[in-house]
């Protein structure tokens, strides 16, 4: 019967989490269509299996990472608790079973919320954020000075907590979702993005095409929102990074050919 | 531009770090084109130049979601060669912001499409390690990190290469030929990032409660502060 | 009808999911089929997580969804049903009607071949296909609404060698 190694302080000791929290920045290092981010969670608590029965190379220590290392897939920042989790629940000594039933069981949610807090929101309101500074005329560094320092706090802040809640609660971390900043910061930082994204146009059109003209900024900024509009109406199907690759071609051919 | 291999090396160099951001280590969005093509260009001297590109791209960007196993651009690379190249040219080169930017557009979707044979390496690699994986050998899951990591470095510098390359190459023959006017292709790249932009926004935010507005409003706000500026 | 999408997805709710097909289609319910889920109270806590607040979702066994659908497809708002697996789609496509089915994530697995990045299918699971198609079932493959949705013909004759 395997006992709980989970040391009686409660907590695993801070040199051990910060080599976990760094081999988790490389968490997608071996992504693949077939194991995805699998590889890279059993990389990032390897340090800390080494504390089963047994230490390195001992049957529970193979038993765990031979688990740990097959398909998961799941938000790579958020990706981290779920690394924490399971590896409370390793130490613990919670049985095979129930170990992978609620590992398949966290990808979908994981992804869900990351790709909601930070793909869809934190990320490009920070990127809003930098553009922005640079559309009111700021420097190079005060641009993506403040895009880089800004994101990566959230960023960092995000990877220190999910590692510690995943470690403190293991399979019972579900309710740790459900702080109201995980279900409600998306709707707030979306609303703080809107504006940006508003803002933003204008911003750009003058900056980008000098403010020395601004009637022909006037009518970039027209046609560019009119055919923004145009674009939201087949949104979805159509990328518009994909069709502005022709047509900047055919702007090119016409400008070496009149 | 005249360039050597010694010149650009450090732009290879910054290319597969910047590269390895976007999904391999440590993901701190320094891959973002706002921060890659302003790298690039200081490395060549121009920052300001950069920044220029970079904004540009990073409204093209801001519709690109990395969802997944759902394909998307690689900007990493890409914008520290559109970067360096643009900051590289005169200042007022009639045609070159439009250039770079398309240059970085195009690369971005090759090195897009690199980062998908890279992850089909990735589980070569897997499934030959399979036996030794399903054994539980901690050397092994390393290893394949590490060889996973060191090809996407590898990676994105042999896309930064070959876009440095083909730029080194193709934007001066180009700009020779060019017989329309500046105005012309900045507002035409600038409309068609405008747009991109206005519809990754509006499709971003326009479901968050009341979000509509808050788009509508953050764009009359923009308008009412440059005629205040002004 | 308020089903926008029948989709199976063996991560069932994720951020393709719920940003990459939620926003475009306005989407503010989904409806979860899995036997296994339906009788499961922490696994239902983990996916209402993964759902955003603005959407609701509502946990059904195949039967119940089957007695359930019409009532779905009168409801106001627009709606994704999820399944995790294409057995489970089949059965429910047995006991009510289904025009269209998307194949948005089926992972690898020992004795699955790849037939697309996101798709790696069995033996088993092809002929599952099949036979909905048969039924007169639109199955398509597309993992996001950006994608081309990849016919099935297709998907089974291009399949590559994994």
């Amino acid at each position: 019967m395997p006992t709980s190694v989970w040391p009686a302080s409660g907590v695993l000791p801070w040199h051990l989490r910060a080599t976990i929290l760094l081999r988790s920045l490389a968490i997608q290092g071996s992504w693949n269509y077939e194991t995805m981010l699998g590889n890279g969670v059993a990389f990032a608590m390897e340090p800390a299996l080494r504390r089963l029965p047994g230490g390195r190379g001992g049957e529970a220590y193979r038993a765990a990472m031979a688990r740990q290392c097959r398909y998961f897939n799941a938000h790579p920042y958020l990706a981290t608790l779920a690394v924490g989790a399971l590896l409370r629940a390793e130490l613990n000594g919670d049985s095979p079973e129930r170990i992978e039933r609620f590992r398949s069981a966290l990808c979908g949610p994981l992804g869900s919320c990351g790709d909601r807090l930070v793909w869809a929101a934190w990320l490009p309101l920070c990127a809003l954020i930098g553009l922005v500074i640079w559309g009111l005329g700021g420097s190079p560094l005060a641009a993506v000075g403040s895009f880089v320092v800004i994101y990566n706090i959230g960023h960092v802040a995000l990877r220190i907590w999910a590692l510690n809640v995943g470690l403190r609660d293991g399979l019972r971390v579900a309710g740790a979702l459900g702080a109201p900043w995980l279900r409600r910061g998306p709707d707030w930082l979306g609303r703080v993005g809107a504006v940006l994204a508003g803002a933003i146009l204008p911003l750009a059109t003058l900056r980008a095409v000098g403010p020395s003209h601004v009637g022909v900024a006037a009518a970039v900024l027209l046609v560019g929102a009119l055919a923004g509009g145009l674009l939201v109406r087949v949104q979805g199907r159509w990328e518009g990074w994909r069709l502005a690759l022709p047509l900047l071609l055919l702007l090119v051919l016409f400008s070496v050919t009149v | 531009m005249h360039a050597s291999f010694v010149d650009i090396l450090p732009l290879i160099m910054l290319g597969g770090l910047l590269g390895l951001d976007v999904v391999g280590f440590p993901q701190a969005m320094i891959s973002r084109p706002l921060v890659a093509a302003t790298l690039g260009g200081a490395l060549v001297g121009g920052a300001g130049a950069g920044l220029l590109v970079g904004a540009l791209l990073e409204l093209f960007a801001l519709e690109t979601l990395p969802f997944g196993a759902s394909r998307y651009p690689e900007w990493g690379s890409a914008s520290v060669v559109a970067g360096g190249m643009y900051a590289s040219q005169p200042p007022d080169q009639v045609g070159a912001l439009a250039l770079a930017v398309l240059l970085a557009l195009a690369l971005a979707q090759i090195g897009g499409l690199s980062m998908i044979s890279l992850r089909r390496l990735n589980a070569r690699w897997a499934n030959r390690r399979a036996a030794a994986l399903e054994r539980g050998s901690g050397r092994a899951v390393a290893r394949l990190q590490v060889a996973g990591l060191t090809a996407d470095f590898v990676r994105a510098s042999i896309v930064a290469t070959g876009g440095l390359v083909v730029g080194t190459l193709l934007i001066p023959t180009v700009l020779a030929e060019w017989r329309g006017t500046e105005e012309l292709a900045r507002s035409g790249t600038v409309a068609v990032a405008i747009a991109v932009a206005a519809a990754a926004g509006w499709k971003l935010f326009h479901a968050v409660q009341g979000g509509r507005l808050f788009f509508l409003g953050g764009l009359g706000a923009g308008l009412t502060l440059l005629l205040v500026l002004l | 009808m308020a089903i926008e999408l029948y989709r199976i997805d063996d991560r069932l709710i994720h951020g393709q999911v719920v940003v990459g097909w939620g926003s475009p289609l306005d989407i503010q319910f989904l409806v979860l089929v899995d036997d296994d889920v339906a009788d499961s109270e922490w696994e239902q806590e983990l996916y209402r997580m993964g759902t955003p607040p603005e959407m609701a979702i509502y946990f059904e066994t195949v039967d119940s969804a089957a007695g359930q659908l019409d009532h779905y497809r009168r409801d106001e708002r627009r709606g994704i049903l999820l399944t995790s697996s294409i057995q489970t789609m089949r059965r429910l496509a047995e006991a009510a009607s289904i025009p269209a089915v998307n194949l948005g994530g089926i992972h690898h697995r020992t004795g699955r071949t790849e037939r697309l990045r996101y798709v790696f299918l069995d033996g088993e699971e092809e002929e599952a296909l099949r036979s909905l198609a048969d039924r007169g079932v639109i199955v398509t493959a597309q993992d996001v609404p950006a994608a081309r949705a990849v016919p099935l013909s297709e998907l089974l004759a291009a399949g590559q060698e994994g």
